[in-house]
């Protein structure tokens, strides 16, 4: 669905996006990380028409740009950062002027709108004057804007900024549902938000691509959790016997109550090592009353990935 | 007209009728509509025979000082206010050409422009039912009157129009497009003081007010409506050349 080749923008003050390359496959909904200022938009804005890239290739939705511009732009749906809409038009007034904006034929427009504002419930308000809607309803008006004409691709630029938990929580969940049997590129800092909807994540930084996969195997890049365990043991031998397993590159203890010991048991990064220190507990007959995983979450690789 | 220029258009007459501002410029539009044609029939009527009714309302100073005003003020936010709301973003994202976003904007400013002038015909109209008169108000001259009224209209729309996409600033857009009007309209005067007549010649192609006093006598010149029409056409492809350019700035 989406080609980018060495795709760069450069501006008077210096470089927003730095030869970057990636594709989405269709049916994927892929996350776009990073954080502020990291080029994100920039980059969406190149992908739908609206800026002119410096140098590089992008094929979006079966075609080329800058050449077919037009083509791409009635192909795909999107959903600019801030939401810009005209405050003084009625909800449903404002869809079917966008509707027909981007070729809905007279005969469909009616059916395609109701379709738009029954998805993202807007229904309620589609008689009401855009500027008098709250954030969470803007945002929904969005997105049925990028919805309306019925696009295989969405690009979604930070489409729960600003909202609230509440119209997070529904917001995702329409974005899951959406995503069914479409393809969503949606950006965005919320790290959490990639994890609930996404299946894999593109993460860039200061214009340059830093890591491009699937939750899973960013999660295994860095460490790939840690083990907390307690048990009866002598100390000094437990930590001993449990950093002589190969592939654990850390033992910490925690603390002690009583003769119960805790340690945290990490791995080297991408190894899986609760196998090898559940035999090891086994095998010394430590009493165990604890054996828990700390997932590596996205966060971490996150900061890993992107700091200084 | 194409399909998307239409749904643009509708969408801007729309948003311009949708603006107080609108409504507020037609209310002292007519008010000094109606003052200025009071005071050319009360002009008229100290037994004045060398002018009609229609030569002294176009070239009194109420009308070209209204129109200086009016278009700044009907063209500050075309461009200005998309950039700053960023609802251009929106707009040129959306199946379109640049220039239908263009040419909306000029026709749809260009209609309200045109609606503004209504009440002054009215005056007109009023004018012929109480005079009794056979002819007071002749077809001929009324229409090369309006013509260029519309012609003039154009050109300054287009450079209010180029303004505006200069500026996320209405403000600002307001404040350029009046100065480059006014300096195209008060320009034409320089004629009586320039002696040199090649300077003065031309000039006088560009003297305003004395092609309105030709036309609104009935006397057609076809030099005007080129020079509308061309400079009309030069200041929309320089908005879309910077629409073009500050999106290659990002």
């Amino acid at each position: 669905m989406i080609q980018v080749e060495n795709l760069t923008k450069r501006y008077a003050g210096g470089e927003a996006v730095r030869g970057i390359s990636f594709s989405v496959e269709k049916g994927e909904v892929v996350g776009f990380l990073g954080p502020n200022g990291a080029g994100k938009s920039t980059t969406m804005r190149m992908l739908t028409g609206y800026l002119p890239p410096t140098d590089g290739q992008i094929e979006v939705a079966g075609a080329k740009l800058p050449q077919d511009s037009l083509l791409v732009r009635q192909r795909i749906g999107y959903m600019p950062e801030n939401v810009p809409l005209y405050p003084e038009m009625r909800v449903e007034e404002f869809l079917e002027y966008r509707g027909r904006l981007k070729r809905v034929t007279r005969g469909e427009i009616s059916h395609r709108v109701g379709l738009a504002l029954d998805q993202c419930g807007l229904s309620d308000v589609r008689k009401k004057i855009i500027g008098s809607l709250s954030k969470g309803y803007r945002q929904r008006v969005g997105l049925a804007d990028a919805l309306v004409h019925n696009p295989r691709l969405l690009i979604l630029d930070e489409p729960t900024a600003g909202l609230d938990p509440h119209q997070i929580r529904s917001f995702r969940e329409l974005i899951k549902e959406l995503g069914k049997d479409r393809t969503i590129l949606l950006s965005t800092h919320i790290l959490s938000e990639v994890e609930m909807v996404c299946g894999r994540a593109i993460i860039i930084n200061k214009g340059k691509i830093e890591a491009s996969d699937t939750l899973a195997n960013l999660e295994k890049r860095v460490q790939a959790g840690a083990l907390q365990i307690e048990v009866k043991a002598d100390p000094a031998v437990a930590k001993e016997k449990l950093s002589k397993i190969s592939e654990v590159s850390l033992v910490t203890e925690l603390n002690r109550a009583g003769e119960w010991i805790s340690f945290e048991v990490t791995a080297a990064p991408g190894k899986d090592i609760r196998g090898e220190v559940d035999g090891l507990i086994k095998r010394e007959q430590w009493p165990l009353r604890e054996f828990r995983r700390e997932k590596a979450r996205l966060e971490d690789v996150f900061v890993e990935l992107t700091q200084d | 007209m194409t399909r998307a220029l239409w749904i643009l258009w509708k969408r801007e007459v729309g948003g311009i009728l949708h603006s107080p501002i609108a409504w507020v410029l037609l209310t002292c539009m007519s008010l000094i509509n109606g003052f200025s044609f009071s005071q050319c029939v009360a002009y008229l009527e100290q037994g004045v025979k060398e002018f009609t009714v229609m030569q002294i309302y176009f070239y009194i100073f109420h009308f070209w000082f209204l129109l200086i005003i009016l278009v700044p003020i009907l063209t500050m936010r075309l461009f200005s206010e998309e950039y700053k709301t960023g609802t251009i973003e929106m707009l040129l994202t959306a199946p379109v050409k640049d220039g239908d976003v263009i040419l909306s904007k000029f026709l749809g400013v260009l209609f309200f422009y045109l609606l503004l002038w209504i009440p002054s015909l009215l005056g007109l109209a009023i004018f012929q039912t109480v005079t009794h008169q056979a002819v007071p108000v002749a077809w001929i001259p009324l229409g090369f009157s309006y013509l260029m009224v519309t012609l003039v209209g154009m050109l300054y729309l287009s450079i209010g129009l180029f303004a505006s996409v200069l500026t996320r600033n209405q403000a600002v857009a307001a404040m350029i497009s009046f100065t480059l009007i006014a300096l195209l309209f008060f320009s034409g005067f320089l004629s009586y003081l320039v002696r040199d007549p090649g300077w003065r010649e031309a000039l006088n192609y560009i003297f305003t007010l004395e092609q309105m006093r030709s036309f609104s006598a009935g006397l057609f010149d076809s030099r005007p409506v080129v020079f509308y029409l061309s400079g009309t056409v030069f200041f929309l492809i320089l908005t879309r050349q910077v629409m073009v350019g500050r999106r290659l700035k990002g």
